[in-house]
This record gives C-alpha cells, sequence and structure tokens, in this order.
C-alpha cells in the first residue's frame, strides 16, 4: 500500500465514523448508479426480441418504428410496441426498464390533467410534474447532472484555488501582496448576479455555466492554501527540504501538499454540497441549464408555485433534504477522521 | 462561499416570477417635418357629431366609497408618462387618468366625448375639429383650455423629454393642432387615414402647471404628482413599498352620461409583492381583493374549497371580444433553411400546439386561426391554424430535401441537421414549448429552447438575430401590415418584420391597403393580404384567451353585465373606456365578515358570462 501509515489510520477513523462512513457508501453507489440511469428509468426498451432477433435499444442510436413492423419513421414508442406485442401474443417480447419513461416525454390522460399524482399502477411512482413528466425520473436525472457538475465544479476550482494559494504561499513578496488585492475584489462580486446577469442574455450549456462559475469561484480556496503554506513554509522540514536542495516544485508537492491535505479534504464535501445548491438555485431562478434539462431547481420552482400539487414539492425536497444531510455528516466525519487531536476540550 | 450561496439561494426561494406574454412597439412611416401651432378661422359647414345615444354598461346601483386593495410586481422607477424608464408596466395607473378628446364605446366601438364635447370631420379626411367641454377642470381647479392642447404637441415634440418615439409620432403622424377659440381646436395628421378619430385624438397635459419644457425635465418631474383630468389621482407615494390613488371628489365629469355610476372606489392602495405565488396567498388571507385566475391551473385546481366553496370568494369568467395581440412563432426567413417555403410549411405541421391546449391548459385555450384574429370584418375567417400533422410535415421536409435521418432520429441535410433555436422571454412559455419540442422530434425536427429575460428577447428579435421567435404583439384596433410584413423593414434592425418577409407582390398589397381609406376597398385587400401571409407560412400562430378570469372576494359588486366587450378586467379601475365598473358593498362586507367568524356560508358563485363570446374561428 502506497498511502503513509498517518492517512491509513485517519481512513480507519473514518470508518469507524459510522453515520459518515454509512453516508458516503450510500452518496457513492448513488453517483455510480446515475451513470446507468438509462438502465432503470428509460423509454427505450432494455430488450427487443422481435422477428428472433434481438435489440438493445438503451444506448446508441435511434431505432425507427419501422424497423419492429410500424408505419412511422421517428423513435419506437415502446410502451406501445409492448402492448401491441402482448395483444398479438406472438414470440415477440420485450423488457422495459422499472421506470418506463425518461425525462422528457410528457404523458397525457384521457379526461384528467397533468400533475398526476403518484401511481403504481402507471408507474409514476412520484407523480408526474405539471406537463406530465415523470418525477422520478427527472429527480435521477437531475441528481446526476448536479452531482456531476457539482464534482467537475469542486476539482476545477479547486485545482486552480490551490495552485494560486501554494504559490502565494510560498513565493510570497510581491505576487502574495498582488494576488491578495486581486482576490480581495474578485471576492466581491456578488457571484450569483454576476451568472444571472450573463445567463439572461445567452443561454449557458453545461461546459459554459461550469466555466462561468470556476471563473467567479476559484478564489475560495487559496486564503486557505496560503495561510497553510505559509505555515508548513517555516517548519524545519521544509527548511531542511530546502538545503538539501530541493525543487521548490519538489518541496511543494512532496512535503507541503501532503501535510495541509487534512484542510482541503474537510473542505471537500461542503464544496460538492454548494456547487449542488447553487446549481439548483439557479435553475430555481430559471439562470441555469436551458431547459427541458431535468433539474431539482426546476422541479422545486413548480412545487413551490404548484402546492396542492403536493407530491412535487415533496419528493423533491426530501431528495434534497437526504442528499444534503448525507454531504454534511460525510464532511463531518472527515473533518474529524483529520483532526489530528483525537479530543478537544473546551474552556 | 457556502452560507453565502445558502443564504442567496432561501432568498431567491421568495423571488419574483414575473411573466408577461406581452410587448409591444409601435413604428409609424416617415414624411416631411411640417409646421405647427397657429390659429385659425374655422371652415364653414362643418357636421358637429356628438354622442349621447349609445346604451350606458355602468350599473345604476352602484354605490361610492370603499378601499380596493391591489398589488405591484415591482415599484416604478418614475411617476413621469413619458421619457426614460417610463414604459413600466404601471404606467396606466397614471396615465389612464389623463382623458382624451373623444374616446371609443366599449360595446358598440362608437366615439363617445371625454373632454371634447362635440366633433367634426374635416374635409381633407385627416382633420377633426372639437368643441372643448367648458366645464373641464383639472384636478387642481384650472380650466383645460385650447392652450393645453397647443401645449401638449409642444411637449411630445420637445427635445428634453427624451422619449423619440413621441418626438417622432407628433412631427411624422401629427401635422399640426389649430386653436379657433378657448373652447375649440383642430387636429390634423400629415396625411388621410381611416377611422380619423383613433388617431387625431390628445390626452392633454396642464400647460399652467409644466410652463417651459427645459433640459431638466426628466430629473425634475421624476417624482411630481402633475395634475390630470380624470376620475383619480397618485397619492402617499413611499417610494419602494407602496402607493395610493384616491378619487376625486369633485371630479368634472362624474354626472356625465357615460361616466354616470363609475369609478366608485374611494382609494385603490397598491403595495409592492414581488412575487405572483405569494400575493395568491395576500389574496386568500383577504388582504388582497381581486386575483387574476386565468391561467388553468388557478381557475381548476387552487381556487378549488376553502372560501371559494362556502362563497365568500366569488369566480368570475367572462368572455370578451377585442382584437388579440398575435402570439406565435415568427420564423426568421434571413436563415438559410427557412428561407425554404417546404421547410416553413413542414414546422407549421410539426408543432403540437393542440397537444399543449389539450393537456397543460386543459383544452381552456383556443388556437389563433392567423396573425390578424379578431378584427371583426377585417379579418379573413377562411383561414384556418395548419394542425399537427405527421404525414404532411414529412411530405413538406422530403419536398425540401430533408429526407435522411440521423442516429437521434433527427433530420440530415449536407451534413446539417434540421435544427433550430426557439427564443421567448417568459418563463411560464418553458413547459409548453418542452411539449412541442419532444412531439417535433417525431417528425424528424430539433428545437433548442432558448429562454432570455424579457427585454433580451425582444432586443433579440428586433436586431433579427433568432431563428423562430415566440412572441406576442399587443394591437390597435385595425390591423397593421406595413409594420411586419413590408419588405422596408426585412432585414435591417430595429422594425418590426421580424420574420424579414420581402416579397413583391405582398408589398403591392400592403400599399394599396395601407393607402386606401375606403373601408370597401380596404377589407378584400385585408383578406387578400392574410391569405398570402397563410400561403407564405412565416407566422405559426400559437394560443389565444377569449376571454379573461377573475376571482374576488364576494363584498365587491359588479353590475349585471360584469365587464364590456373590450374589458381586460372587470376590475379595471381608472380605464375611461371600460374601467370603473366595480363597487364597494359595505353591507355585504359587513355581512361575509360576520358569517367567517360565525362559520354561516353562502352558495358557492362561479358566473360564467358569455354575452360577447365570439364562436371559436372567428
Amino acid at each position: 500500500m502506497w498511502l503513509n501509515p498517518l492517512t491509513l489510520k485517519k481512513l480507519k477513523r473514518f470508518r469507524a465514523i459510522k453515520r459518515g462512513y454509512y453516508s458516503f457508501v450510500i452518496l457513492a453507489s448513488m453517483v455510480f448508479l446515475s451513470l446507468f440511469a438509462e438502465l432503470f428509468i428509460n423509454s427505450r426498451a432494455l430488450v427487443v426480441k422481435y422477428n428472433d432477433k434481438f435489440y438493445f435499444p438503451t444506448f446508441g442510436a435511434i431505432i425507427p418504428g419501422t424497423e419492429f413492423g410500424l408505419d412511422y419513421e421517428y423513435e419506437t414508442r415502446y410502451r406501445l410496441l409492448k402492448e401491441k406485442f402482448k395483444e398479438e401474443g406472438g414470440k415477440n417480447w420485450l423488457i422495459m426498464p422499472l421506470v418506463p419513461y425518461n425525462a422528457y416525454e410528457s404523458i397525457s390522460r384521457e379526461g384528467i390533467y397533468p400533475p398526476y399524482p403518484p401511481s403504481f399502477e402507471f408507474k409514476n411512482y412520484f407523480g408526474t410534474d405539471t406537463s406530465g413528466r415523470d418525477i422520478l425520473a427527472r429527480l435521477v436525472y437531475g441528481f446526476r447532472i448536479a452531482i456531476w457538475f457539482s464534482i467537475v465544479l469542486t476539482t476545477l476550482t479547486y485545482v486552480v484555488g490551490i495552485a494560486i494559494g501554494c504559490m502565494m504561499g510560498y513565493w510570497a513578496g510581491t505576487f502574495d501582496i498582488v494576488m491578495q488585492r486581486i482576490i480581495e475584489i474578485w471576492s466581491n462580486v456578488p457571484f450569483l448576479y454576476v451568472i444571472m446577469i450573463i445567463s439572461s442574455v445567452l443561454v449557458p450549456n453545461f461546459g459554459m455555466l461550469l466555466a462561468i462559475m470556476v471563473f467567479f469561484g476559484w478564489h475560495g480556496m487559496t486564503f486557505y492554501m496560503r495561510a497553510s503554506t505559509y505555515r508548513e513554509k517555516s517548519r524545519e522540514y521544509v527548511l531542511a527540504a530546502q538545503s538539501l536542495g530541493a525543487s521548490p516544485v519538489r518541496i511543494i508537492f512532496r512535503h507541503i501538499l501532503p501535510n495541509s491535505i487534512s484542510i482541503i479534504v474537510t473542505f471537500v464535501p461542503f464544496a460538492i454540497a454548494s456547487g449542488i445548491t447553487s446549481l439548483t438555485a439557479l435553475d430555481y431562478l430559471g439562470f441555469g441549464l436551458p431547459p427541458p434539462t431535468p433539474s431539482w431547481g426546476e422541479l422545486l420552482e413548480q412545487g413551490t408555485s404548484n402546492m396542492q400539487a403536493v407530491w412535487i414539492v415533496s419528493s423533491v425536497v426530501s431528495m434534497m433534504v437526504v442528499v444534503l444531510t448525507m454531504v454534511t455528516f460525510i464532511g463531518e466525519a472527515i473533518r474529524e477522521a483529520f483532526d489530528p487531536k483525537k479530543f478537544s476540550i473546551y474552556q | 462561499m457556502l452560507k453565502l450561496q445558502i443564504l442567496i439561494f432561501f432568498l431567491a426561494i421568495g423571488c419574483t416570477k414575473k411573466s408577461s406574454d406581452d410587448t409591444s412597439i409601435k413604428t409609424e412611416s416617415a414624411s416631411e417635418e411640417v409646421s405647427s401651432l397657429a390659429t385659425g378661422t374655422l371652415p364653414k359647414n362643418l357636421k358637429w357629431l356628438t354622442n349621447d345615444k349609445d346604451p350606458l354598461f355602468a350599473d345604476p346601483d352602484a354605490k361610492k366609497g370603499g378601499e380596493y386593495q391591489d398589488f405591484l410586481m415591482s415599484f416604478p422607477l418614475t411617476l413621469r408618462v413619458v421619457g426614460p424608464d417610463s414604459n413600466h408596466g404601471y404606467r396606466g395607473h397614471i396615465l389612464d387618468n389623463f382623458m382624451s378628446l373623444v374616446g371609443i364605446h366599449p360595446n358598440t366601438e362608437n366615439v363617445i366625448p371625454e373632454i371634447a364635447t362635440h366633433w367634426a370631420y374635416g374635409e381633407d379626411k385627416k382633420t377633426m375639429y372639437y368643441k372643448i367641454n367648458p366645464a373641464a377642470r383639472w384636478s387642481d381647479g384650472k380650466p383645460i383650455t385650447a392652450d393645453d392642447f397647443l401645449f401638449t404637441l409642444e411637449f411630445y415634440r420637445s427635445k428634453h423629454i427624451i422619449a423619440p418615439w413621441y418626438n417622432n409620432h407628433y412631427t411624422e403622424t401629427v401635422e399640426n393642432v389649430i386653436k379657433y377659440d378657448d373652447h375649440t381646436i383642430s387636429v390634423s395628421l400629415t396625411r388621410p387615414k381611416p377611422d380619423l378619430h383613433l388617431y387625431a385624438n390628445i390626452a392633454p397635459f396642464p400647460k399652467h402647471y409644466y410652463g417651459k419644457i427645459d433640459d431638466d425635465f426628466t430629473k425634475k418631474y421624476n417624482w411630481e404628482i402633475v395634475p390630470n383630468s380624470g376620475p383619480y389621482i397618485i397619492q402617499n407615494i413611499k417610494k419602494g413599498k407602496s402607493y395610493e390613488i384616491v378619487r376625486h371628489k369633485d371630479w368634472w365629469a362624474k354626472d356625465m352620461h357615460y361616466y354616470k355610476n363609475r369609478f366608485n372606489v374611494d382609494t385603490f392602495k397598491y403595495k409592492v409583492i414581488r412575487s405572483i405565488d405569494n400575493a395568491y396567498v395576500y389574496f386568500l388571507k383577504g388582504q388582497l381583493d381581486t386575483f387574476g385566475i386565468v391561467y388553468p391551473q388557478y381557475w381548476h385546481e387552487k381556487t378549488k374549497g376553502g372560501d371559494f366553496a362556502k362563497g365568500y370568494i366569488n369566480k368570475l369568467w367572462f368572455y370578451n371580444d377585442a382584437p388579440r395581440g398575435a402570439y406565435g412563432f415568427y420564423l426568421n426567413l434571413a436563415h438559410p433553411h427557412l428561407r425554404d417555403q417546404n421547410v416553413r410549411l413542414g414546422i407549421a405541421h410539426a408543432l403540437n400546439v393542440d397537444k399543449v391546449s389539450k393537456t397543460l391548459l386543459r383544452g381552456d385555450y383556443e388556437r389563433q386561426s392567423q396573425h390578424y384574429d379578431g378584427y371583426g370584418k377585417y379579418t379573413n375567417t377562411k383561414i384556418t391554424a395548419r394542425p399537427f400533422d405527421l404525414d404532411k410535415a414529412n411530405e413538406y421536409f422530403n419536398k425540401a430535401g430533408w429526407t435522411t435521418r440521423g442516429p437521434d432520429g433527427i433530420r440530415v441535410k449536407d451534413g446539417k441537421k434540421l435544427s433550430f433555436e426557439i427564443t421567448y422571454g417568459a418563463k411560464h412559455i418553458t413547459e409548453r414549448l418542452a411539449i412541442i419540442k419532444e412531439e417535433a422530434k417525431r417528425a424528424g425536427l430539433e428545437l433548442k429552447l432558448k429562454i432570455l429575460d424579457s427585454g433580451a428577447a425582444f432586443k433579440n428579435g428586433l436586431e433579427k438575430k433568432h431563428e423562430i421567435s415566440l412572441t406576442a404583439w399587443s394591437t390597435s384596433l385595425r390591423p397593421d401590415y406595413w409594420q411586419h410584413y413590408h419588405s422596408e423593414n426585412a432585414n435591417k434592425t430595429q422594425t418590426n418584420n421580424w420574420s424579414n418577409v420581402a416579397d413583391k407582390e405582398l408589398d403591392a398589397l400592403i400599399m394599396k391597403e395601407r393607402e386606401s381609406i375606403d373601408e370597401k376597398e380596404r377589407i378584400p385587400l385585408s383578406h387578400e393580404i392574410q391569405q398570402k401571409l397563410h400561403d407564405l407560412s412565416v407566422f405559426i400562430p400559437t394560443w389565444s384567451i377569449p376571454y379573461f378570469r377573475e376571482a374576488y372576494w364576494r363584498w365587491w359588486r359588479l353590475p349585471k353585465i360584469p365587464a364590456t366587450r373590450l374589458s381586460g378586467t372587470a376590475f379595471s379601475p381608472f380605464d375611461m373606456s371600460t374601467g370603473g365598473l366595480f363597487w364597494f358593498d359595505q353591507d355585504r362586507y359587513d355581512e361575509t365578515k360576520a358569517a367567517m367568524k360565525s362559520g354561516k356560508t353562502f352558495p358557492e358563485t362561479v358566473d360564467i358570462v358569455t354575452t360577447f363570446r365570439v364562436k371559436a374561428g372567428n
């Protein structure tokens, strides 16, 4: 094992904190499973057997209806096809995913109007939104977008923030002073408002929104890293490394960073939670990803203005609470595990 | 950063959702400048007209008094009615209380007196003569005279008001105002126009109050209360929070034929509530007196049970019959793919507007049949909107050469996708477009939704940067083809020809219609133009709402026919033509409050009034 014994000890301590550890396991599996959400929640069939030939429509190009002997060229409507196969009673069959809806299609039923309440009969387990789209599908796909958005956002802001913070702390002097002033100015830019202004003029896609948010959010970590680099730099082991002739790069990566890791790690879960809330807030206000991208913010907006359809707001709020609480538990556990003092006495 | 974001997030939950289907702009034609302000001698043989024969629409039992609570989505940036920042949603609170020379009867559309008692049409077909009512007074007691009208023209032409549209309109459309004596004037246009009384008509400002207009105008009058001629005036302004609009107890026109028993409420109180959802909660608590519930979710879902079932709050569904703004998709012909007529026809058949109507809108909204709906005789009723029809869409797209489909089911030609961006500016439209987008995929057409802030969306259209724009235009009493479809306005920015149509044949028809002042000639021309536009398929009509729906506490009373043919709401407070019909009933108020305490209920009241309903497709 390449990890040093201290780190192993910290991980062990993390595992010992049950609440945080199980939250981590659950959340990690949710994130992993969300990568394959198409297998569980999708309007495309998992497997179709038609005229002794197997089809796996889940991933890849659409299969036009003509392929299955239907009279249209657009994508096969598998739910209807399934019923057709059933009626014909032949050898053809298909398997639909657990939730046979995607996040975009709106369902209409004769005589009643969306939002439809939760129903096992129609497999809308969480009901539908005001346009008749399945809420579970939108929640899950919205989660996938939000969490990956947040993970990428955190990684990018940390890479930039840590690099600049370390440079400030290590080089000190003029560079430090100039960067401090720049960061002070930058951190006073009202970041959500800037995004709103930008996205009211042009509609941002995933990459663009990410770029904007990194551009205005990179400074978050700099000051912590700067302080910690300053502190470590004056320690004897760094002086020793310097006198042995180690290069600044080696000193930063081999000596300073590993000793500052606890600060970085402690902040990560909260940064991820904040990434999710920012995206949700922007979507709520209509300045986030372009519609009809599934999103929690959009569901929350629908829910709050349609309180009579309580299943909309309740499902999205509970989902948010669950995910954000788990993230907080993980954060707490990490902080505790990485704290060098096992016991603190407050006086 | 985390704390800040969470704070912003929670603040955001209480934030505004402002929706507007409506944007408006006007342009006018150019002609040489002409001299103004003059006095002269009245032509002989003028046939003076007046009108006190049309039916009244106010209720003789209406009583004066009461307070009416309403809300503002945002506080106005200025009280001026012209110049920078003045074109906000609540300008009417001030401007509606400036009366014009003549008005329109909201049921018969005949001319009725406002400040003028009599009027006459000049032989040149571009001049109207007016006799000003000697009783007409400003709210500070000074008389309204011919000089005020001369001043108003000067005012609108002044560079100091920083209002180019008014500068332009009052030099290039209105030629001059002539004073014959203190109570006789004429207003001339630069060229003959049909329905002269709609154009050669002025709502005056008080000369004695403004004096001379200087370059400090826009600053000086930001928060000044200007004496007016109408029934109410603004008071008690708390900037950013609230204001009141109070009835003139001795308004000079209060006993005039068409204004009797109208404008009954003593005080209108407006306060800022930045979100519709919050405002609705205020309404349910009785802190607002009425609430517009035109959206299907409100009418069908949110106004069930509770104080509605107990009869404390009443519901009204009123069909009106006014020209409707053209609400639909404007296809920009500057886009290379949209230039192909077959593509446009294919798109028209690929947009499932009906599915949205049937599901999301609960079949409550009607489909518009074309751009010029609701203009009475001027509307060609043979035209109907193209229905969603995949076979026809296929046929047209194939004809245009878009025959193959890519791996995502979208048609491709020469390596390009059949894909267009739809620009729009109102958040609540997104859910409708989401359905249309999904349905269009079946025809192999990809639509990308581009929501912008409403101002930015409008600007985007004016600059012709859109591919397809979903927009509504406000409208006037007669169709105006030139600004939307003449080649003069195509392919240049800041004009209203958003489709960039430049068609010689169409141009000729439009000019012929525009220059004719004979109704017999204009009506068939109108029909022909509309047919031509339909064939070109440059505009795809969507929904129209031929009614309004409102909820109100039961102590508010309305006439037997609660509103007029042209009304946009039964609770229009100040509009000289349609407004001020409702009144506060103290007895009912006491009765209802007592009932609410004791738990007594009244029968649930839902009125559906179809007096002015027009059959669909007309």
